[in-house]
């Protein structure tokens, strides 16, 4: 106890080690929160929005969350969960920053390290390094794609040249088709083109955390703030934009018009979510003639794949435009932050993640504001906000529970296992059943790069064949019975090539040596002393089978459940 | 580990070792108390006793691929200039006819009926197909579960060891538009898809390891993953462990898919068709205790050549669904297990220059047959030609609302995702009691 009555700032005290839970020491946490609170002079009330009421703009990231997340722990009598074990948070680290887990050397000299700023340095190591870039690329291509084509290769180079998300947005939404670069990022409309109102709920949930699709067919039944006005003013940004043989375009003319629930027939302006109606010179309806000549033209450039000439008035870039405008880009700041909250914590600050609506109180609105302000602050810098995430307490708990009833998710008072992407998920796989060899710690920086990323394309393939995770994800078992039985599970994860696992593991005659090569090389950390003797037990049964013996450890390990999630 | 023979695959004489006695105080023991604790208790409160009763009912659905016609099955039209040149016959019922190539399910309609008045209004494959798997039309940021999805997460049981959702859809044309969809209730439903054969993908243990070890490195793993488990309470992490521990019971059900452990008579009676052949494995897992089976026959898209292919089509349908009705039947299967006949839509009733009928949805047929229904009833009616339903007239949702109702499920509870309710079926959608029960 000694240890935390000490910390000076509420940001650090809450997180050291194992705090004891009686009622006790609750009291005394909340005396001391109080006094350090007014330090501050803050005293936050939950629906306050303001600004003045946030704390300062130059606290540190970490800090601010911390501070947040702490009060609402005070305020309910919950004790977090410890924080996780190094070994724990080296995994944890790898998985979330270079969507991998880290190699036997890799997480031993995490854990060998006695520096007390070891998880900064990683930190500061790995968002910097190419495999960041590739994670995210990977992670952004999912999320924005949905398994309907991918834009990766946009995605690498606005990530490699730290690309604010705003231009990243602009660019998606308005990519031009002549431009090499942003012909990638416009295949975000292309890939919907066919399909406005998809298009224009999922740019509503991408990127302001809002699915309007219920107002498609009535008002909002939960949002008193939404209409169908709302809906389809949304879709009015979006209704002149057509696919003209893979080339995105759009029109100078058309209107959107709906029927209410009442029956009455309206016709829709642009609208943007706030409330913000966009006006724009009056659109000249072409005459029957010119629609002609406007489609042989249409079909001549498709012929020669040219895009469509651009309009005079674009409105989707209204949509850029006004969504970027300093009264209104709270939700789109709010949208990417709660999404990376929730990437990072396993859930949202607001829940569900795509319905940030006035009706839906995010669990710690300060913090979410506070966020947002600092990212439109920093010029929308989404690497920022990463790091901030990963450096605070609050992130660094671990997904262990020790009391009875585990506490709210949206408390944050303990992880929560977060299943792997695809990516993640395969390159876990493969990367696990290498020799660790492949990944000594003598290799030079580029070689090492350079074996980690063969990898991961070797994984390509096999991230295919699992499901990208969604609010409430359940593992199916066609994949328990892919890894159980598929071929392709025993060819790509079990198969003795030269610098396989089974490889380095069927060489070795003593048992223990087996069994924590293994184990560190897929579970990233030592084995307990239960684990040596189940394990030895398996392989002692199996003397006979020297090479068998490794290959089902191996399965045994890689199809676990620690190695399914980041815990 | 108290036991030293924890993991060993076989003792030094050669035997197996029987691993069950060793495991009575590890978690697995105590959940196989637990669950048999659960079944007890179950029995004692009358509500859940018929819980468990209802959880006995099972669906097979004979999915028309490509739409049949109405004209040529359920409601023929002989004599009109829509009637096509097959003519009808009298059927069991009295009063009622059908068409001439169905003569055996002409005399077996006492546990059927017949629906004529359908008007879905799509009559594309994929739209059409998409509400016939749904009850309901697609919307674009829900997932809606098909009908398959939803009667697996409202028949099959949590730790079921047989597949509680099968498809088999060997044709190519039209498969993409029959994939399963188990939407918002999660991959847990997803069905077992069988296309290139009649057996299921990585059911069987690879060669290169002995049943034992398979056995045995499943055991640890489990037993790994629970440990991992404890003080992380998480549903997802559950499904993980969960998937794993289908895995063995799920092989061990890879012989309800080979017909060659029926006796030849049986399989003489399906015949050699693969239809036929599907229908019985259908029916060997509906008896094993998967809740929804579909078996898929195409294509009925007959554009052209109408009469040609519904002369082959419907013969075999009329051969394979009356054996397996009569199969059912015999086992008393047929109480418990609705049998539905269905396809994306109908034909038009008007003939085109290739002999051809094109999509029509606006006035067509479908079949219910056995677990809650009113044997013997015809319910609606088109007009002389069959242009239009003059009578009973309804749609997907009250097709859907009608068959939840028949197999003791109220059509009209409300799924959570998030905080919005999603109801069964839409509000205020009605089930055609005629036909129930």
């Amino acid at each position: 106890m000694q240890r935390w009555v000490t910390g000076a700032e509420p940001a650090h005290f809450l997180c050291s080690p194992r705090l004891s839970r009686d009622a006790v020491a609750l009291e005394l946490m909340k005396t001391i929160l109080s006094v350090t609170v007014s330090l501050f002079l803050v005293l936050p009330s939950f629906r306050a929005t303001f600004a003045d009421d946030l704390l300062p703009a130059d606290q540190p990231i970490p800090t601010v969350i911390d501070h947040y997340i702490d009060l609402a722990l005070v305020d309910t009598e919950v004790i977090p969960s410890a924080p996780a074990t190094d070994a724990n948070m080296a995994r944890r680290l790898y998985l979330d920053l270079v969507g991998r887990i880290p190699s036997m050397a890799e997480a031993q000299s995490f854990v060998a390290a006695a520096d007390d700023s070891k998880k900064q340095q990683l930190i500061d190591r790995l968002i910097v390094s190419p495999g960041f870039i590739r994670h995210q690329a990977n992670e952004f291509d999912a999320m924005l794609m949905n398994g309907k084509g991918s834009i990766r290769d946009y995605l690498l180079t606005a990530f490699r040249e730290h690309r604010r998300w705003d231009e990243m947005f602009r660019e998606l939404i308005l990519g031009e088709s002549a431009d090499v670069e942003q012909k990638g990022a416009i295949q975000f409309v292309r890939s919907r083109a066919q399909d406005l109102d998809k298009l224009t709920n999922e740019t509503s949930v991408m990127f302001f955390g809002v699915n309007v699709s219920c107002a498609k067919c009535h008002d909002h039944p939960l949002v008193d703030a939404w209409t169908q006005n709302h809906f389809y003013g949304m879709k009015s940004f979006f209704s002149r934009t057509f696919d003209n043989g893979g080339l995105i375009g759009e029109r100078d003319y058309g209107l959107v018009s709906f029927t209410t629930t009442a029956g009455e027939s309206r016709q829709a302006s642009m609208l943007f979510l706030n409330g913000t109606e966009v006006e724009e010179p009056a659109p000249k309806e072409p005459s029957d003639e010119e629609k002609k000549q406007e489609s042989q033209r249409l079909e001549e450039l498709k012929k020669n794949k040219q895009p469509p000439p651009p309009p005079e008035f674009s409105r989707r870039a209204q949509l850029v435009r006004v969504a970027l405008e300093s009264q209104s880009n709270n939700y789109f700041a709010k949208a990417i932050v709660n999404k990376t909250w929730n990437r990072f914590f396993g859930s949202g600050i607001v829940m569900p993640i795509d319905q940030m609506h006035p009706e839906n109180e995010p669990s710690h609105p300060q913090l979410l504001e506070w966020l947002a302000r600092d990212l439109i602050n920093n010029g929308y810098d989404l690497t920022r906000l990463t790091r901030g995430i990963l450096l605070s307490n609050a992130y660094a708990r671990t997904s262990m529970w020790e009391g009875e009833q585990p506490p709210e998710p949206s408390l944050f008072a303990v992880a929560l296992p977060r299943p792997l992407t695809p990516f993640q998920y395969a390159t876990t796989l493969r990367f696990g059943s290498r020799s660790p060899e492949t990944f000594a710690s003598d290799l030079s920086v580029e070689d090492h790069e350079k074996r980690v990323e063969a990898v991961e394309t070797s994984a390509r393939g096999l991230a295919t064949l699992f499901e990208q995770p969604y609010d409430a994800f359940q593992i199916s078992v066609s994949e328990a019975l892919l890894l159980s039985n598929g071929d392709r599970a025993e060819n790509e994860l079990l198969r003795e090539d030269a610098d396989s696992l089974v490889n380095k593991l069927k060489v070795l005659t003593d048992r223990h040596q087996i069994i924590e090569t293994a184990i560190w090389s897929i579970l990233s950390r030592p084995p307990t002393a239960d684990e040596f003797s189940m394990f030895d037990q398996y392989l002692a049964a199996r003397e006979n089978q020297p090479i068998q013996r490794c290959q089902q450890i191996i399965w045994i390990l890689l199809t676990s459940s620690e190695n399914r999630f980041n815990y | 580990m108290k036991s030293p023979q924890r993991f060993l695959s076989e003792n030094a004489s050669g035997q197996a070792f029987n691993r069950r006695s060793f495991l009575g105080g590890t978690s697995l023991g105590a959940s196989a108390i637990a669950s048999n604790m659960t079944i007890l208790n179950m029995l004692k409160s009358p509500a859940l006793a018929e819980e468990l009763k209802r959880q006995e009912k099972r669906v097979i659905l004979l999915w028309l691929a490509g739409g049949p016609s109405q004209l040529e099955t359920w409601d023929p039209k002989p004599g009109r200039p829509t009637g096509g040149p097959f003519r009808s016959i009298q059927t069991c019922l009295p009063g009622v006819q059908i068409s001439e190539l169905l003569p055996a399910m002409s005399q077996r309609l006492q546990n059927t009926a017949i629906i004529r008045s359908l008007n879905t209004k799509i009559a594309d494959h994929g739209g059409g197909a998409t509400l016939m798997h749904l009850g309901r039309r697609d919307e674009p940021n829900v997932k809606y579960p098909d009908l398959g999805a939803v009667i697996a997460r409202e028949l099959g049981r949590a730790n079921s060891t047989v597949p509680d959702y099968v498809t088999f859809y060997t044709a190519t044309e039209g498969r993409s538009n029959a994939l399963g969809q188990a939407g918002f209730l999660g991959a847990r439903y997803m069905p077992m898809f069988l296309t290139t054969d009649s057996k299921p993908e990585n059911l069987s243990r690879r060669e290169t390891i002995s049943d034992v070890d398979h056995r045995d490195r499943a055991e640890l793993q489990k037993l790994l993953s629970e440990r991992f488990g404890r003080g992380r309470a998480n549903a997802t992490l559950a499904s993980h462990n969960e998937a794993y521990s289908r895995v063995r019971g799920l092989m061990a059900s890879e012989e309800l898919f080979n017909i060659e452990q029926e006796p030849q008579a049986v399989r003489d009676k399906y015949g050699p068709s693969l239809f036929g052949q599907q229908a019985l494995v259908a029916r060997r897992l509906i008896e094993a205790g998967t809740p929804f089976v579909k078996v898929s026959r195409a294509w009925w898209d007959s554009h052209g050549q109408n009469f040609e292919t519904h002369l082959e089509l419907v013969a075999e349908l009329d051969h394979v669904m009356s054996t397996l009705l009569d199969d059912l039947e015999e086992r008393g299967l047929l109480e418990h297990t609705l049998v539905i006949t269905l396809g994306e839509f109908g034909r038009t009733p008007s003939i085109n220059p290739s002999l051809g009928r094109d999509h029509f949805a606006s006035a067509w047929s479908t079949s219910l047959t056995g677990c809650g229904i009113k044997g013997g009833s015809v319910y609606g009616a088109t007009d002389e030609d069959g242009n239009t339903v003059k009578d009973g007239e309804i749609g997907a949702a009250e097709l859907f609302a009608t068959i939840y109702k028949a197999l003791g499920i109220n059509p009209h509870k409300d799924y959570f995702v998030g905080s919005r309710p999603l109801p069964l079926t839409d509000p205020g959608t009605e089930t055609v009691a005629e036909v129930l029960a």
